[in-house]
C-alpha cells in the first residue's frame, strides 16, 4: 500500500520575488503532477516541516509547478529562505478543486485579496484556457499597497486575451505610487463597478484572508448573490489531506477533502464560520 | 455458542499467546480498577479479571500508536509486506462493548472511504479482539445513553460472559472460529440454565446502567437539539472550568485526530505522527497565528458538536460509545452528561 504521508522529490527550480513578503517557487517533481485549480499540495521543507498551499499555476502544464507563499511562520520562513536548487517534498492534491463545469457558460466573478491572489492565478489559468466558454470573466484584486499586489506584470496581458475579461485593482489606503482605485476589495462590488454582470446568472469565487471572505460574503449577499453562487476558499491548517487528522473541520466537513473551495450555501450554518 | 471452563479459558490464552503478543485486564489491588497488561509469560497474573466493566485505558492504542513514525527521508516508501512482518499480532482480552464499538467508529475514519491510513490498517488486522460481557458498571458509564448495551454483539472476534466455573463463549469473525475450530477440545456445549444465567446477568447490569443514567439525555435527544440555537453563556458557564489539559481527547476510544511533524536526524527527517488534542490553543492555529478556534468554550464546544453532531452527518455515527472515561479522568469534573443536559435544557425536551 502506498504511504500517503511520504513527499515527492522535488526541486526548487526558479524563486521569482512577486512583493517584499511574497515569493513564487517554481517547482519540478521527479514525477509529473496533475492538480486541478483550487486543490492543494503540502510543501515539506525537510527537517523543517511540512504546509499547505494550493498552487498558483497553469493546472494544464503538468511537468512544473507554482507556488506562489507569504512569509508568514516556520515552515515559508524557511521557503523564503531557500535558494534555485534546493530540494523540496510534495503531496497532494488534494481537496476538490473549484466548481470548473458549473461556471461554464456563466459570468464569473473573482475576487482576491492579498496572497489569497495566488490560488485564484490557477482558477484564472484555467479560465483562460477557453475565455468564451464563460460569458463574462470579471476580477477584482485587492492588496494593502501597490507592492503588495501580485502578479502586476501579468494584468495588462490577461485583460488582451480576450473582450469578455476585465481586471481591476484596489489598494486599502492611499499610496505615492499608486493613482487607482483606493479603498477595500470589497468596494470594487459596488454594482457600478461589476462591468454589467448579471448577478443572478453569476457565480462569484473568492480567495483571501478570513476577515475579507466575511466582507466579501456579506457585500455579495448584499449585491444579490444568493449563497449557491458563492465559493470561497476556506484554507485552514490542513495537515494530513485525507480527512482523518481533524484540524481543518469547518461544521462536519473537512476542508482538505470536502475544500478548500466550499460553496456558502453549505457552511453558512456552522457557528463563527469565518474564526 | 460454546462453554468453556476457567482453566481451559487460560490454557486457550496460553496458545494464543504463542501467536502473537497478548494483553488482558488486570485488577489493580488499590483502586479496584481493571488495567490493560502485557502478559509476559504464563501463569496469568492472578488479579487477571473478566468481571466488572471496561478497563482505565482504551484499545486505540493497539491501531494508532501514541507516536509513531510515518515517513523517513530520504528512504523509500513505506513496504507494506515489511511492515506486515515486523508488526506482531496482538490479542485484546477483555474489550467491553463500549471499546469495540468504538474501534468500529475509529475505522470509519481510517479505513473506509477513499483514504486508507496504511499504519493503522496493518495494525488493526493484526488485532485478535476477545470481548468480554461487563458484569457491572462504572459510576460514569453511560453506554445505553448512545444506544449501547453492556454487552458486545459485533466487532470481535470472540466474546465471553462469565457464568458460574467459566465462560460461554461466541464467536463474531472467521478468524473467530477457526481459533475455536482449532481448539474444539477446550469446548463443551453449553450446560442447562447456563444461557440463562447469562441473560439474567446481563439485564442486571443493563438495568444498572439505565438506573444510572435516567437524568441524562439520550443521543437521540442531544444531536437534534445542538443545531437550535443554543446561548454561548450556557456553554460558558459549564466548562469554564476546563484546563485544556487534553486528559478527554485522549483517553476518549473514538477520538482519533493527530498531528504530523517533522523531526531532522542528521542528513534525514522523520515524519512523526502522534495523537493531539482539539482542546489545546495551538490545535487549530495557523501560521500566522490566526485561530478559528481561540476561546476555550469555542473548543470544547467543538469536541461536543464533533462527536454528536458533525459525525453523524459525515460519518453515520454518533462517535461516543459511553465508556465514561472522560469523565473519570477530567480533572476539573466536567461531566459530559451533565453538560448536555444543562447546555440543551429546554431545547432537548
Amino acid at each position: 500500500m502506498k504511504n500517503p504521508y511520504y513527499p515527492i522529490d522535488t526541486v526548487v527550480e526558479d524563486i521569482i520575488t512577486e512583493t517584499p513578503t511574497i515569493k513564487t517557487f517554481v517547482l519540478k517533481p521527479a514525477q509529473p503532477f496533475t492538480f486541478k485549480a483550487g486543490q492543494f499540495m503540502q510543501l515539506t521543507v525537510p527537517g523543517v516541516g511540512e504546509a499547505p498551499f494550493t498552487p498558483s499555476s497553469d493546472p494544464n502544464v503538468t511537468e512544473k509547478m507554482e507556488i506562489t507563499i507569504l512569509r508568514t511562520g516556520k515552515v515559508t520562513d524557511a521557503l523564503h529562505d531557500l535558494r534555485p536548487g534546493a530540494k523540496v517534498g510534495l503531496r497532494g492534491p488534494f481537496g476538490k478543486g473549484y466548481p470548473m463545469d458549473k461556471l461554464a457558460g456563466k459570468e464569473v466573478l473573482v475576487v482576491g485579496g492579498g496572497v489569497g491572489l495566488a490560488p485564484m492565478r490557477a482558477l484564472l489559468y484555467a479560465l483562460f484556457a477557453d475565455p468564451k466558454k464563460y460569458k463574462k470573466i470579471v476580477i477584482k484584486f485587492g492588496a494593502r499597497e501597490p507592492a503588495e499586489l501580485s502578479f502586476r506584470r501579468q494584468y495588462d496581458e490577461w485583460r488582451a486575451l480576450s473582450d469578455n475579461i476585465s481586471l481591476q485593482t484596489t489598494i486599502d489606503v492611499p499610496h505615492p505610487d499608486w493613482d487607482g482605485h483606493v479603498g477595500l476589495v470589497t468596494t470594487l462590488l459596488e454594482p457600478a463597478k461589476l462591468e454589467g454582470l448579471r448577478i443572478d446568472d453569476s457565480y462569484a469565487l473568492s480567495c483571501g484572508p478570513e476577515i475579507m471572505l466575511k466582507f466579501v460574503t456579506l457585500k455579495l449577499l448584499e449585491i444579490g448573490y444568493k449563497p449557491p453562487q458563492i465559493y470561497l476558499s476556506m484554507n485552514r491548517k490542513m495537515s494530513c489531506g485525507m480527512g482523518k487528522c481533524g484540524r481543518c473541520n469547518v461544521g462536519h466537513y473537512y476542508l482538505c477533502v470536502d475544500g478548500p473551495d466550499m460553496c456558502y450555501d453549505k457552511i453558512k450554518h456552522v457557528p463563527n464560520v469565518f474564526g | 455458542m460454546k462453554f468453556i471452563d476457567s482453566t481451559n479459558f487460560e490454557r486457550l490464552l496460553k496458545k494464543l499467546f504463542g501467536e502473537g503478543e497478548l494483553f488482558v485486564p488486570v485488577r489493580d489491588e488499590e483502586t479496584q480498577k481493571l488495567h490493560i497488561e502485557r502478559i509476559e509469560e504464563f501463569p496469568l497474573p492472578e488479579r487477571t479479571a473478566l468481571d466488572g466493566f471496561r478497563t482505565v485505558e482504551t484499545m486505540k492504542g493497539f491501531a494508532q500508536l501514541l507516536r509513531s513514525t510515518v515517513a523517513e527521508y530520504p528512504s523509500p516508501d513505506l513496504d507494506e509486506t515489511d511492515a506486515d512482518e515486523k508488526i506482531p499480532t496482538f490479542i485484546v482480552v477483555g474489550a467491553r462493548a463500549c471499546d469495540v464499538a468504538a474501534m468500529e467508529l475509529v475505522d470509519k475514519v481510517q479505513v473506509e472511504g477513499d483514504f486508507i491510513d496504511p499504519f493503522y490498517k496493518i495494525r488493526r488486522d493484526k488485532m485478535i479482539v476477545v470481548a468480554a460481557d461487563c458484569t457491572d458498571c462504572g459510576q460514569s458509564c453511560f453506554c445505553t445513553l448512545v444506544g449501547g448495551k453492556p454487552w458486545p454483539e459485533k466487532g470481535f472476534d470472540l466474546a465471553v460472559s462469565k457464568v458460574s466455573g467459566g465462560y460461554l463463549l461466541e464467536t463474531g469473525s472467521e478468524r473467530g472460529e477457526a481459533i475455536v475450530a482449532d481448539n474444539a477440545d477446550l469446548f463443551t456445549e453449553p450446560r442447562d440454565g447456563q444461557e440463562k444465567m447469562r441473560e439474567e446477568t446481563r439485564q442486571k447490569v443493563l438495568k444498572k446502567v439505565q438506573e444510572a443514567n435516567r437524568d441524562y439525555l439520550p443521543a437521540e435527544r442531544i444531536t437534534a437539539p445542538l443545531r437550535e440555537k443554543i446561548s454561548d453563556e450556557a456553554w460558558v458557564s459549564e466548562v469554564a472550568r476546563c484546563v485544556e489539559c487534553g486528559a478527554c481527547t485522549n483517553i476518549c476510544p473514538t477520538c482519533y485526530c493527530f498531528l504530523l511533524y517533522d523531526m531532522t536526524a542528521g542528513e534525514e527527517f522523520r515524519r512523526v505522527m502522534a495523537w493531539d488534542s482539539c482542546q489545546v490553543t495551538g490545535y487549530a492555529r495557523m501560521a500566522g497565528m490566526a485561530n478559528p478556534r481561540p476561546r476555550l468554550t469555542d473548543r470544547v464546544k467543538h469536541r461536543y458538536y464533533h462527536k454528536y453532531d458533525y459525525l453523524p452527518q459525515s460519518h453515520g455515527a454518533v462517535f461516543c460509545t459511553g465508556c465514561g472515561r472522560c469523565i473519570d479522568t477530567c480533572s476539573a469534573g466536567i461531566d459530559m452528561r451533565k453538560v448536555f443536559r444543562s447546555v440543551l435544557g429546554a431545547a432537548a425536551k
